[in-house]
């Protein structure tokens, strides 16, 4: 009888078990009670949000000739590196360097141990870049409407145009594994999927995401994206951060700290990579999170 | 603590019927003596144009009684694997068996396709799963995949009717809702639906069908919807309201449509046991062979 009751009460669970983990609410992701903290302000305009291992962020005042900032884990703000200008995009290599994308510079550079900074490619006007595990840079080009690729690794850095015709390509990020890119258009709700291939080049790409959009014809302003360690992405927007679930299903719509200003960037990064920074106006705000991000 | 002992313990014996776990398979639903048994073949399809870089099982059933000399009838069902697995909760090769022997549905080829995955190149990623983009869109996309990349594979070696009355579409939760919008789109290619707990709700915009039949000229399509009170509320909706509103929007309409309303959850016991009368009523006018 017991053992009866232990199945039924086990097959009672699963289901229910099952039931939950097909869908992705923002109860699951959202800490109850935990809203938006204040962590930087007084910018022209905070972008290029970045995390590293650790889960110390930085970001950029994109709207001024200033260094690149540095918050802590004790919550501290400090500059890092020498002044540049309009920074849009940042991200650490498996190498340690920070790489950087200056679109009105136009290049895309490199800073060692917060110091020395080289000159990746130039003749470029990158908006944001991510870097994978073997060291291979991807980066928007949203005026060209392209996708660039270059391997770190090789001596010559060559540019090579992985994707075209997305209408602005903005934000670009990988999947937890590393295998997936995906890159979000600013004009248009579409968030594009490819597969990344042996030879680092892109396939198979699909419009696997959709971002809700504030009326008929708005811009979807899509931005800055990440993911968490359980394969969720999220995608900054007009209406806010928009979650997904690992099929790319919108799992909600997490509402900016201000208002009056879009998020344009986020990461993961802080304490255990728990906390959900994110750029707004001229400020850096962030919110604690049930899953950690993946420290890229 | 022993009122709450008694509570748990009354959970524990009534929860799974609640559930749905009380629905049994009908003799139609378990092989029989003496009756015929048509062929599962398992394939792979990996040259799909309208969802580049997926790989795909599907399996076909062709009855014994199929006769290549004289069209058969077709019937598409998504999340094949499920469908076509003899101890699934729906097992329809041996209920095709048994209703085409006793000529309460035609002679039928059952088609059950898996959804797409693109798997990795990168050592280490992880295949990105298409379902949701397959099943959930609101277009004409996945009928496009059916009818220009996988149905001429199974064309070239069977006779499938090409009168959409006799070719139909199935599936469950978002393979349900998949159906509905293979006929909503092609209704000049399938006529025919059955939907097991279909996720009429905002997962990729579905929630909007009841209000987009309502407001369009009837199209001819006869559909089964089934459903569970104890079914899904979540993130993306209510099951259960969401098939009642479709279920009242196609009888505003005046569809030819029933609607059967268990008290099961998301899964496929009740659909799975029904299926048998589910089929009956589908193909009830069809010229049987």
């Amino acid at each position: 009888m017991n053992r009866c009751i232990i199945i039924w009460l086990l097959m009672t669970l699963g289901m229910v078990l099952s039931c939950r983990s097909q869908d992705t609410p923002l109860t699951m992701v959202l800490v109850p009670g935990q809203g938006w903290e204040k962590m930087a302000s007084g910018m022209k305009f905070c972008d290029a949000c970045c995390t590293d291992k650790k889960g110390n962020f930085y970001f950029a005042d994109a709207g001024s000739k200033a260094p690149i900032k540095r918050i802590g884990l004790d919550g501290k703000v400090s500059d890092f590196g020498p002044p540049l200008q309009g920074v849009s995009g940042l991200q650490f290599g498996e190498d340690s360097l920070l790489y950087i994308c200056q679109g009105r510079t136009r290049r895309i550079c490199a800073l060692r141990g917060g110091k020395d900074l080289e000159v990746i490619v130039d003749n470029v006007r990158p908006n944001d870049l991510v870097v994978t595990k073997d060291n291979h840079l991807y980066f928007t080009e949203t005026f060209s409407q392209r996708v660039y690729h270059i391997d770190l690794s090789k001596e010559q850095k060559v540019l090579k145009i992985v994707d075209s015709g997305i209408l602005k390509p903005n934000g670009i990020a990988l999947t937890p594994k590393g295998g997936t890119l995906f890159v979000s258009d600013h004009l248009e709700r579409e968030v594009w999927f490819f597969r990344i291939d042996k030879d680092n080049s892109l396939s198979f790409k699909a419009p696997y995401g959709s971002l809700r959009i504030r009326g008929k014809n708005a811009q979807s302003k899509g931005d800055g994206c990440d993911v968490d360690s359980l394969g969720r992405y999220y995608v900054c927007s007009d209406l806010g951060i928009q979650m997904f679930d690992p099929t790319a299903r919108l799992g909600g719509v997490i509402l900016g700290p201000d208002p009056n200003n879009s998020v344009v960037s986020l990461a993961f990064s802080g304490q255990g990579l728990r906390y959900l920074y994110v750029a707004s106006g001229g400020s850096i705000y962030r919110r604690q999170m049930k899953t950690p991000g993946v420290g890229r | 603590m022993k009122s709450f002992l008694n509570k748990l313990s009354i959970f524990i014996v009534f929860a799974p019927f609640s559930l749905g776990l009380g629905y049994e398979l009908s003799e139609d639903s378990k092989p029989q003596d003496g009756i015929p048994k048509g062929k599962v073949t398992k394939h792979q399809f990996i040259d799909s144009e309208v969802y580049p870089g997926t790989v795909r099982d599907y399996w076909v059933y062709v009855p014994h009684q199929y006769d290549k000399s004289k069209p058969a009838c077709l019937m598409i069902f998504q999340d094949g694997a499920w469908y076509q697995s003899l101890s699934g909760h729906t097992r329809v090769p041996i209920v095709f068996d048994n209703l085409i022997h006793k000529k309460e549905i035609p002679v039928i080829i059952g088609v059950f396709v898996n959804p797409g995955i693109i798997p990795p190149q990168k050592e280490g990623g992880k295949s990105r799963k298409n379902r949701s983009l397959e099943y959930d869109t609101l277009s004409d996309q996945y009928s496009k995949f059916l009818l220009n990349d996988l149905l001429p594979e199974v064309q070239k070696k069977y006779n499938i009717t090409e009168d959409p009355s006799g070719r139909s579409t199935c599936g469950i939760s978002s393979g349900g809702i998949c159906a509905w919008t293979v006929a909503w789109e092609r209704p000049d290619q399938f006529r025919k639906v059955i939907s097991f707990i279909g996720s009429f709700t905002n997962i990729r915009g579905g929630h909007n069908y009841p209000a987009i039949i309502r407001k369009t000229e009837k199209k001819p399509i006869r559909v089964f919807l089934q459903e569970g009170d104890n079914d899904l509320d979540n993130l993306h909706g209510n099951w259960p309201l969401a098939n009642r509103q479709m279920a009242a929007a196609l009888k505003f309409s005046g569809y030819d449509y029933k609607f059967v309303m268990g008290d099961g959850a998301h899964n496929g016991k009740h659909g799975g046991s029904i299926f048998p009368d589910m089929l009956r009523w589908l193909w009830r006018d069809y010229p049987k062979h």
